[in-house]
């Protein structure tokens, strides 16, 4: 608990204030900033020892019950489940599970389907080792006037901001935020901008695609950054068969947007090639500055406040061999800014960028995890790392390479070391995807 | 702009040290449609300064738009003479800031921080015409055992004879009948607060907020966004909405 308020203190300094509180007592709600290092700063986090990992995972044919499932690891350190999966709640069907946010206020987690576009809320404070599933929103893509494909579910005060992949009209990249009460009451959708209708943006590079993917903030800058992926018509494809679709290889996002955070009006377009996927903000008080990275074109791009307080966008350091596609994923920002994890799917790698130039990341340490990675998280003091495998239903990869996993590390600054390994598949698990993290003691009953 | 004391009566009287003079509430003129200076609307966030916690311009008022969030919840409280008051009632007609907290509430980052924005836009309103005339303050207690209408008082008292002489916009402070009749107010709101084995404090997320004249939550404040010069953009928005000016 002391370190958890020692790590408030630091962060109200470190980030200026920025934070939706939990008002905590020893051994109750704690007052608490951050455990993976990608989360909202608007909702209480853990700065101690995560109790469970939450994975969404995409349920298989032929493998257990053949749905989607929020699935529950037990990460305590001595317990006798420790690395084992303690809880799973099958939300029936196979909806392409992907990405999983909880509210501001900590107590729900909402995840995601990209095919079905269902939104599946659950409730994780009344048994933190239990989540249960307590609502289903399923009028998302009329709610919202046709967006597609529920992404990043990013917390606001009483708001979930939920960055979707698609539309219904033609099942391509152009696509919207949209926000929900806590609630699961639809509020409003923000479209996003293209070269037709910039509604009021400037276009850095004279380009917008109105593509999403990631939404996150820097709430001391008013700052909202979204990036770009592609949609329904490409992510629920074969990849393989994508591969070959030379038209299909031209609707991938290419833009990063800067907009108002409280007015949710977009500000300013950049291009920035090749499917930029998850943002990340760095902590520190005066890092005025977000990592992206390049899906297809494996460059690290930087998204920063000049010396005259504008935004900029700028490549600035290749991930692995770009030329060989190592098609980076997820990325991971350690909590003093020093470091950022990527992980690349093809070659299964996970590789460390010293970050402490941002303008000049270089790359200290990589390791192989498997066959394909794609997923990393890390606990807020970095001694923890973990990584799930799979990256889309139609696009991981197949026979013997399909490897399936939820594996936990340490990191001791300098190597990597196994201390557990679930085969998902064995368990009956399916393809696990993201992985967030719980703890009883974010709750005083 | 923080003030840093550590409790909202400590933080009362350093305000009031510090010059501020406590009124009484008026018990509410109903002022719905108020014709304001368009250029003193816009100026209402530039009376707060840029800080660390908040760099960078705020917003111009009326640029953008604020869509519904949800119907602000009602139930029956007691004012701080101990009349009962239907906050549903006490809703409508003006724009509110309704903000939930407890009086022995001693965390920086709690309550006292909420109070101590509150006391800021109080005594912006000396200045500001349109939030005196338009806009009120309602504070509730969660904690009706040990913030009974008696300790409401002793913030509501000292303002009375100023608000009603429209020197400063209304403060209202309710209070719930019991515990259990809360409940559906904070969930209604969306106002978690858990209460853990120590008894002498309350968990709860720090929230602030914002319902139109005519009962609708506008927005949702927490401490990120606890910034007043983006609460007073938001008023002024609501403002040139009712005015057709937006």
């Amino acid at each position: 608990m002391t370190d958890m308020l020692d790590h408030l203190s630091r962060r109200q300094v470190l980030a200026g204030s920025a934070a939706t509180l939990m008002l905590g007592t020893a051994g109750h709600l704690v007052p608490a900033w951050a455990d993976e290092t990608c989360q909202s700063p608007y909702m209480p986090m853990i700065t101690g020892q995560e109790e469970y990992m939450y994975v969404w995972t995409l349920g298989v044919e032929g493998v257990g019950d053949a749905s989607d499932k929020m699935v529950t690891v037990d990460v305590r350190p001595g317990s006798p489940t420790y690395g084992k999966v303690v809880n799973s709640v099958s939300v029936g069907g196979r909806h392409e599970a992907h990405h999983a946010g909880f509210t501001s206020d900590r107590r729900a987690l909402w995840a995601g389907g990209l095919d079905t576009s269902r939104i599946f809320i659950f409730d994780v404070a009344s048994d933190a080792g239990k989540p249960r599933l307590a609502k289903t929103i399923e009028t998302f893509v009329k709610d919202s006037g046709g967006a597609v494909g529920p992404h990043t579910f990013y917390a606001l005060p009483g708001r979930m901001i939920i960055s979707a992949l698609s539309n219904d009209r033609d099942h391509g990249g152009r696509t919207a935020l949209v926000e929900y009460t806590d609630e699961g009451t639809f509020v409003a959708t923000h479209w996003i901008p293209t070269k037709e209708d910039p509604r009021g943006a400037k276009l850095v590079d004279d380009f917008a695609d109105g593509y999403g993917y990631d939404v996150r903030a820097l709430i001391r800058k008013n700052v909202m950054l979204t990036s770009s992926f592609t949609g329904w018509s490409n992510y629920m494809m074969d990849f393989g068969k994508m591969l070959q679709d030379k038209e299909a290889m031209q609707r991938f996002g290419g833009t990063v947007v800067q907009w108002d955070l409280h007015t949710r009006k977009p500000r300013r377009v950049f291009k920035v090639p090749g499917a930029p996927l998850e943002i990340r903000f760095g902590w520190g008080p005066t890092s005025n500055w977000a990592f992206t990275s390049s899906a297809l074109t494996s460059k690290l791009w930087l998204i920063y406040e000049d010396a005259k307080g504008e935004w900029q966008a700028k490549e600035v350091a290749d991930i692995g061999d770009p030329s060989k596609i190592p098609l980076p994923v997820d990325i991971s920002i350690a909590s003093d800014d020093k470091t950022l994890w990527v992980n690349t799917f093809m070659d299964g790698k996970t590789r460390l960028f010293d970050i402490s130039d941002p303008m000049k990341p270089k790359q200290v340490y990589e390791k192989k995890i498997a066959a394909q990675v794609n997923m990393v998280s890390q606990s807020w003091d970095g001694k923890r790392v973990y990584f799930t495998a799979s990256l889309l239903a139609n696009w991981d990869k197949k026979g013997a390479d399909n490897e399936q996993f939820i594996k936990g590390y340490a990191w001791d600054g300098k190597e990597l070391t196994e201390k557990f390994a679930i085969d998902s598949f064995k368990e009956g698990l399916g393809r696990a995807h993201l992985m967030t993290f719980g703890s009883s003691k974010l709750y005083s009953a | 702009m923080r003030r840093g004391v550590t409790t909202i009566g400590l933080l009362a009287a350093a305000f009031a040290a510090a010059g501020g003079v406590w009124l009484t509430g008026s018990g509410g003129q109903r002022v719905g449609r108020q014709a304001f200076d368009l250029a003193a609307l816009r100026a209402l966030p530039d009376q707060f300064p840029r800080t660390a916690d908040f760099d960078f311009v705020p917003p111009e008022p009326g640029s953008y738009a604020l869509p519904p969030i949800k119907p602000a919840a009602s139930a029956v409280l007691l004012d701080h003479t101990g009349v009962r008051v239907d906050l549903g009632s006490l809703l409508k007609g003006r724009i509110s800031l309704v903000s939930f907290v407890y009086l022995t509430c001693t965390d920086v980052n709690g309550c006292p921080l909420a109070m101590s924005l509150l006391y800021e836009i109080e005594h912006a309103s000396r200045t500001a015409a349109p939030l005196r005339v338009s806009v009120q303050l309602v504070t509730i207690s969660f904690d009706p055992k040990r913030d009974p209408p008696a300790a409401l008082a002793a913030l509501a008292d000292p303002r009375r004879a100023e608000v009603a002489a429209g020197h400063v916009m209304d403060w209202h402070f309710l209070t719930g009948t019991s515990e259990e009749d809360l409940k559906p107010l904070l969930k209604g709101f969306g106002q978690v607060v858990d209460r853990g084995t120590d008894l002498g404090r309350i968990n709860h997320t720090l929230r602030l907020f914002l319902v139109d004249a005519s009962g609708r939550i506008r927005n949702i404040y927490g401490l990120g966004t606890m910034d007043p010069r983006l609460l007073m953009s938001d008023i002024a928005t609501l403002l040139l909405e009712q005015a057709g000016a937006g």
